[in-house]
């Protein structure tokens, strides 16, 4: 009998390290990747095909920043500055919070090209101007709301319902984690508020939990419950953890549950997380001129310390980053604001492009920046200094990761209301991001109430090969 | 990993290969459980229901369609089959591009089933359940009762047998966990442990009674039901605002308690006001289908999040309550289950019908205090006629004077509205000239209303605030009261030759039906500013001071009565003949609090604005209702409609005037109660509509309510219930004991939570694509006996918990654990880490903490404060830690934000209820791991349950000299006992000591602090406990709570 219990015992802890449930989802999606068989959930996996990208950043600007002050200049509405709109483009046309017969309102920032590619960039993102040949901007995205919410959950998780799983999850679940001791989603957020969407923005929707993304903070106790309890000193925490295993053993010696293993795994990994996190997070480390590049200050928070610390956190094997800025929402306050909102992020983004590439990470990096939708061409308010939302049309970036660098693809019409050349849906956007990680985005599914769930969804998505290197 | 591991995919997997793969190269043919999941998985997405897609006018859900490509009992002939063999690309099936395709033994499956003659069936789960034979089996001394029979015949063909009963500890603890959610006290397991040893079944039996009827058993499963029911506390979307929601909470509780037949349980969460003589209760319980999400951003569209709201309702309904997924014929017909998308529509137009109500209610206290100060009221009203014997007479004489007084002649201004304050607020016009307000409603601004206005002459402006089902307590404000505050009216009029010149109104006066005292603002509506603000009578409306507003507020229920008020125009406006007026209305509503995505908005919820030429009068405007009925002859009022004049006209009566202060002071001990939101019955119906897409500004065509053709009809033959309101008639329908899903759908469930899997794996989708039953005759069997048995859950789980298959032991030995992994032949009992909410109060219980008070708000155990506070969260939310005992009660009542989910329950798989779900994924992972060792919650519960452990056993000490070492053992007993239901074994034992010896060196010798330690118990008292000891104490106990058995159910 005992040599039974000991052969269970060796059989489970070598082969299934993890749980059945995780078992199962490893299993499903070696059978859908086709890959190996892997008894880890979160281990490496081989997507569908090689893939460009290894890791992604996506430097979401909650609140949706205004293109028409920022990439996508307009000199026609500078003309027409003052005036209605046409009548045809309002035909259908809903507004959050303005009559959408309202004023024309003309660019509030001059404009100049940058670059051997020549992208045309606003004078408040003079950082971005500098790496303006490392961009891939897309002038013609559009999405379908045009509520905060809404358009968040449209963003991050290809459906304005709330309980899909979100793009980070999608890209865990297909690829695995290569970092054994940090999540492998990993979410900051600054700004004014926290984003609208809520942590449905990196949920993992009927994906297991642990496809979710871990909220990180750049202060104080980086993950949630990090640090040991008070008066609970390193190796009391060891000696606390050997006790748990040890008796969690036996009993798993008893039962045979293979669960218990995985639990037992958990608590040492949870452990190991206890060391590396704070060890990423301690900045210090970095040179000044590192420092420097960001603007990042080691003692607060900000949204430039949250972009060096995704560089740390890619370099550390940590799949998918997201940082959330919410702060671009200009009802009102459209100057001041955009200017604030550019002071604090420009430097940080173009930073966080060199940095990677001067690592040699950039290839396999694929950083993306953009909100969750655009602003509308009409004022808002009686100062001439707000913009409305907008989905129609809006701008995104995108660098590294075997993207085709300085190189600007879709047009709007003359007021930047709708797009008239390569529109890119979120959708679209979406199906590209997987093709770059190596996922047939039609393929990249799972059994859900009776249907196969995609990232993509049942409309029809493309992979935007102009944007391709 | 072998292949059958493959096949036999526990977590989620919807695919119905499973069985069918299994059985595959034995016998005959099964249609339903081998033929129709490929079909549906492969083929139905072009060959299936949905017209749209359809290709090549073929349908493979469909004898008579299929029978153009299939030739019965010769595959070779068939055209189905060919296509499946060919390998040219271009005409195989599946299409390469479908991303579909079938393996050899999947083929080989379609051609012996039109071998054997191709013959269709009906969906099981579309067939209703029937009472089926109970088969006989080798192992009959091994059967309990039928269900083990179904399991057992399952076992015996599959050669397996089952496991042995787990022992009387252990069952003890799976009873009380599975029926009560907490884990028995040490004593508990001791006693009943004896009685099964002495009693056998009847102890047993007894056991299982005394479980079923603890106030306990209902929060644990109607938790389980509350993830269908997708309750939360807050809004969800941005603002995610605070809700009250927690009366339909316990009503679930209650429910389940009480043994409410199910079928019951579910009319009432759809149509119980339209029961007759619906009680509060029955209005609660249509918090079911309130529980949607609500978006009040900037900017929102009402009628779209009102339509989101909509097809959540549908989803919730489906999923909980049919076991469909219908959610997918909101946008097209459904591709594999035969449900058309007229048919969702028509499902739809059943509940369309409602207002989105938010009511006050009552608890039992509450509504006794209520009826005691309605009497005191009618008792004094009884007074005044007594007094008055002529007070008829005189109450029509003074009706008759009033309705003759002069008023001006009203003419009611469309508004159009900018909002200056862009804050993003709706202002739904009611089609009666009045303006709804929905949406953002921020505590502090100004809109400003435009209308025209057609006469010669202006003198004057009439303000309503009405009330509307759709507002906190039916409004007439916006607040969480319903009432409002209106800072200033102003208002600006120009003639319509010169638009741009206007003049601002001076207004002489203002009169209003009521005028409140002066008061300060509640705390509530703290704006944060070094600012007095103040609110009373109707001239803090016009006196040029926003600091100042009128209010309804009066702190009882007559704030939410509709009110009328009457502004008079210090100089009248001329309007030169062919000119009209253009009047613009400002409403300043600046005394709200400082946070608009909180509930501190104080604002006017339904308003409308009407004008005049002619004199306005002195006298003050009659309540609105009253002024309705003195328009009619006395002698028409109906006994209620007379005492609502009466209980105005006794006001202006001074003989009364006694009494009236009596009655006013009996109002002010009314309730406050708490809100409910509910669903109303809509007088005005909408019509609904297809909609293409399932986009709501979209729709098709007209759709009348009706139910899918697949399931049982509607049946509104008989007199009832042909007269009952429609959407009462679709609640009886979808409880009918006629339904094929509904009843096999709540057993499922409830089969899924004592097992860990369900019957049917897929517990959200028994339609076509769902996973077959692992034995469907046992789960017709249970369909059957609840609906037979009046719907009983508790006779549901009594029959469940006392078969043998339920008492075997979760041991898994290495053959079943290669061979059936994941249990679905029920070859032993099942062990799986309990739900979030078990876990915590597991936790506190073992530590004695637990509150075990049943009901009642929401409690804010501690929680990190910086989660509710920007950028972590949207907005500043308030999480105000319970610093009492409050703070150890059950995680059923840990208020829940939707945005910001309790950090420990979300970390083992709780869910935000953004959405119904039926089946919890159940992770085990290191944020699990970091919770269990750091959160403080655990350390409280380690170090309160280290102060029992001493307490106690210092109390049962036999002798003063009780050597060290045999104490510290009886300790660790008490402990582990308390945490897992039984002693430790020697092994364990040795662990534990030899930690806490180690431990103790450590803090005898300063190395840690004991100080520390016990800083993470602030609430306890420990007084009496020596410090070191305590401290090494609470280690050991940590260690203990975070063992898996621990968490786990065995």
């Amino acid at each position: 009998m005992m040599n039974n219990l000991n052969r269970s015992r060796r059989w489970f802890l070598k082969d299934c390290g993890v749980g059945l449930g995780a078992i199962a989802a490893a299993q499903l999606m070696a059978e859908e990747s086709g890959a190996a068989s892997t008894a880890d959930p979160l281990a490496v996996r081989q997507p569908h095909f090689p893939g460009k990208v290894k890791n992604v950043i996506f430097l979401f600007m909650a609140g949706a920043p205004s293109h028409l002050e920022l990439f996508d200049y307009k000199p026609q509405l500078a003309k027409f500055d003052g005036t209605l709109p046409p009548a045809e483009l309002l035909k259908g046309y809903r507004a959050a919070f303005i009559d959408p017969n309202s004023k024309l309102l003309g660019p509030k920032f001059k404009f100049a090209r940058h670059g051997e590619s020549g992208a045309e960039i606003s004078e408040i993102l003079p950082h971005t101007a500098k790496v303006a040949d490392e961009l891939t901007i897309v002038k013609s995205m559009t999405t379908d709301a045009f509520n905060h919410a809404p358009a968040q959950i449209m963003m991050n998780t290809g459906s304005q319902l709330f309980g899909k799983p979100s793009l980070g999850a999608w890209t865990l679940y297909g690829l695995g984690s290569e970092s054994k001791d940090l999540p492998g989603f990993v979410v900051f957020s600054s700004g004014s508020k926290g984003p609208s969407g809520g942590n449905s923005n990196w949920g993992s929707g009927f994906l297991p939990t642990m496809y979710s993304g871990v909220q990180l903070r750049s202060v104080g106790d980086p993950v949630l419950y990090l640090s040991n309890p008070p008066g609970v000193d390193a190796r009391a925490q060891r000696d606390a953890l050997d006790a748990i295993t040890a008796l969690n053993q036996q009993h798993l010696a008893l039962t045979g549950d293979p669960e218990i293993a995985t639990r037992i795994n958990s608590f040492e990994m949870a452990y190991r997380m206890q060391s590396s996190a704070p060890e990423l997070m301690d900045i210090q480390s970095e040179t000044q001129q590192t420092l420097d590049l960001y603007g990042a200050d080691p003692d607060k928070p900000s949204f430039a310390k949250n972009c060096l610390l995704a560089r740390r956190l890619v370099e550390r094997g940590v799949r998918f980053v997201q940082l959330f800025h919410e702060a671009w929402d200009q009802h009102g306050n459209l100057v001041g604001g955009l200017k604030t909102n550019c002071k604090n992020t420009d430097q940080a983004c173009a930073a966080l492009i060199q940095d990677l590439k001067r690592r040699g990470m950039l290839e396999e990096t694929l950083v993306i920046w953009g909100g969750e939708f655009g602003r509308t061409p009409m004022v808002q308010g009686g100062g001439n200094d707000g913009r409305d939302h907008h989905p129609n049309a809006f701008t995104m970036w995108l660098a590294g990761g075997g993207m085709k660098a300085g190189t600007t693809l879709g047009e709007s019409d003359e007021f930047g209301f709708n797009v008239t050349r390569d529109r890119v849906h979120v959708r679209d956007l979406h199906a590209t991001i997987l093709n770059q990680l190596g996922f047939d985005h039609t393929r990249l599914s799972v059994k859900f109430q009776g249907l196969d769930q995609r990232l993509t969804g049942v409309e029809p998505a493309r992979v935007v090969r102009e944007l391709l290197a | 990993m072998n292949r059958r591991f493959a096949t036999l995919l526990a977590w989620m997997c919807c695919c119905g290969m499973s069985v069918a793969k299994e059985n595959a190269t034995d016998g005959d043919i099964d249609f339903a459980s081998q033929v129709r999941p490929i079909l549906s998985d492969a083929c139905f997405a072009c060959h299936g229901p949905d017209e749209e897609s359809r290709e090549a006018d073929l349908r493979l859900d469909d004898p008579d369609s299929a029978a153009a490509v299939t030739q019965p009992g010769d595959a070779s002939a068939s055209e189905l089959y060919a296509r499946l063999i060919e390998t040219d690309p271009e005409l195989k099936m599946p299409p390469p591009d479908s991303g579909k395709t079938l393996d050899a033994s999947q083929i080989d499956v379609l051609k012996r089933w039109i071998d054997q003659g191709a013959a269709f069936e009906t969906h099981w789960a579309f067939v209703p359940p029937g009472r089926p034979e109970i088969p006989p089996v080798d192992r009959a001394s091994w059967v309990k009762n039928p269900i083990d029979a179904f399991v057992a015949r399952k076992l015996e063909s599959e050669g397996f047998s089952p496991s042995p009963a787990a022992d009387n500890r252990t069952l003890i603890r799976r009873l009380s966990l599975d029926l009560t959610g907490l884990p028995p006290e040490p004593d508990f397991v001791a006693t009943w442990e004896k009685r099964l040893q002495e009693d056998g079944e009847t102890a047993y039996q007894n056991l299982v009674s005394r479980l079923l009827q603890s106030s306990h058993y209902g929060e644990h499963w109607g938790r389980l039901w509350l993830d269908a029911a997708r309750y939360a506390d807050s809004d969800g979307y941005e603002k995610d605002k605070p809700r009250e929601a927690w009366f339909y909470r316990d009503w679930v509780v209650d429910s389940f308690n009480d043994d409410r037949p199910y079928d019951d349980f579910i009319i009432r969460q759809i149509a119980g006001d339209l029961l007759p003589d619906a009680t509060q209760a029955d209005h609660v319980a249509t918090g079911f289908l309130r529980n949607s999400m609500v978006n009040e951003e900037g900017g929102a569209d009402p009628e779209q999040f009102r339509m989101e709201a909509m097809f959540d309702r549908m989803d919730a309904i489906g999923k909980s309550i049919l076991g469909l997924t219908i959610q997918c014929a909101q946008c097209h017909t459904h591709k594999y289950d035969p449900i058309e998308q007229h048919e969702y529509y028509g499902m739809f137009a059943f509940l369309n019908n409602t207002h989105d109500a938010i009511v006050p209610v009552y608890t039992d206290a509450e509504l006794e205090r209520r009826q005691q100060v309605l009497r005191q009221i009618e008792e004094q009203e009884r007074l005044i006629k007594q007094a008055l014997p002529d007070w008829r007479v005189r109450m029509h004489r003074w009706a008759h004077e009033v309705a003759s007084r002069a008023e001006p002649d009203w003419t009611t201004t469309e508004l159009s509205f900018l909002d200056t304050a862009l804050s993003g607020s709706k202002f739904q016009p009611q089609g009666d000239g009045s303006c709804l307000c929905q949406s953002y409603a921020p505590t502090n601004f100004k809109p400003q209303g435009t209308g025209t206005f057609h006469g010669k002459r202006l003198t004057g402006l009439q303000l309503e605030l009405l009330t509307h089902p759709n507002l906190p307590r039916g409004g007439p404000g916006r607040s969480v009261d319903g009432t409002w505050a209106l800072s200033e009216l102003t208002a600006d009029v120009a003639l319509s030759d010169a638009p741009e010149q206007s003049t601002r109104i001076k207004f002489s006066r203002a009169v209003a039906d009521r005028s409140p005292a002066v008061a300060e603002l509640k705390p509530r509506y703290d704006n944060k500013k070094d600012q007095k603000r103040i609110t009373g009578g109707i001239d803090f409306a016009i006196d040029g001071d926003e600091t100042t507003a009128w209010t309804n507020e009066v702190d009882t229920p007559l704030s939410n009565i509709s009110q009328t008020a009457w502004f008079e125009f210090d100089q009248p406006i001329e309007i030169p003949d062919g000119q009209h007026a253009i009047v613009t209305v400002h409403l300043a509503q600046r005394h709200g609090g400082w946070n608009s995505d909180d509930n501190q908005t104080f604002n006017i919820g339904r308003f409308r604005v009407s004008l005049t030429g002619e004199v306005i009068p002195e006298f003050v405007p009659l309540p609105q209702a009253v002024a309705a009925l003195i328009r009619q002859a006395p002698d028409q009022w109906t006994p209620a409609e007379e005492a609502t004049v009466f209980s105005h006209w006794r006001t202006t009566v001074a003989e009364a005037q006694p009494h009236n202060d009596a009655i006013e002071q009996a109002w002010k001990s009314h309730p406050r109660g708490t809100t409910q939101l509910t669903l109303a019955r809509r007088d005005a119906p909408r019509a609904t509509s297809l909609l293409a897409r399932g986009d709501f500004l979209s729709p098709v065509k007209e759709v009348q309510p009706h139910v899918p053709a697949l399931l049982h009809p509607l049946k509104a033959n008989n007199e009832r219930s042909s007269a009952e309101p429609k959407r009462l008639q679709f609640a009886r329908w979808l409880a009918s004991d006629e339904s094929p899903t509904t009843a096999r759908s709540i057993v499922n469930r409830i089969w899924q939570a004592y097992f860990g899997v369900g019957l049917v794996e897929t517990s959200d989708d028994l339609g076509t694509q769902s996973a077959p039953p692992s034995h469907p005759e046992l789960m017709d069997f249970l369909a059957v006996e609840l609906i037979e048995n009046h719907w009983s859950l508790k006779h549901l789980h009594r029959l469940i918990v006392s078969s043998a298959t339920y008492r075997q032991s979760s041991n898994l030995t290495p053959e079943l654990a290669q061979r059936d992994p994941y249990n679905r032949l029920l070859a032993r009992g099942a062990r799986f880490r309990v739900p979030a909410e078990t876990v915590r109060d597991i936790t506190l219980a073992a530590g004695g903490l637990l509150n075990r008070s049943v009901g009642g708000p929401s409690v804010y155990p501690p929680a990190p404060e910086f989660l509710f506070t920007p950028p972590v969260s949207y907005g500043p939310k308030i999480w105000d830690v319970a610093q009492d005992d409050q703070r150890y009660r059950r995680a059923l009542y840990t208020f829940r934000f939707r945005s910001v989910p309790y950090p420990m329950l979300e970390n083992f798989d709780a869910l935000p209820g953004n959405l119904s779900c039926v089946r919890r994924s159940t992770s085990n992972t290191p944020m699990q791991a970091l919770t269990s060792l750091n959160e403080p919650m655990f350390l409280e519960c380690s170090i309160a349950l280290a102060a029992k452990t001493l307490r106690q056993c210092d109390a049962d000490e036999d002798g003063p000299a009780e050597n060290r070492t045999v104490s510290d053992g009886r300790r660790i007993r008490f402990a582990f006992e308390r945490c897992v239901g039984r002693a430790p074994s020697g092994a364990e034992q040795r662990v534990l000591s030899d930690y806490l010896m180690r431990q103790r060196e450590r803090i005898d010798s300063n190395e840690l602090s004991a100080e520390s330690i016990l800083s993470s118990g602030p609430l306890l008292d420990l007084d009496d406990l020596d410090a070191t000891e305590l401290a090494a104490w609470s280690l050991v106990c940590r260690v203990m709570l975070n063992l898996d058995e621990t968490i786990t159910r065995e």
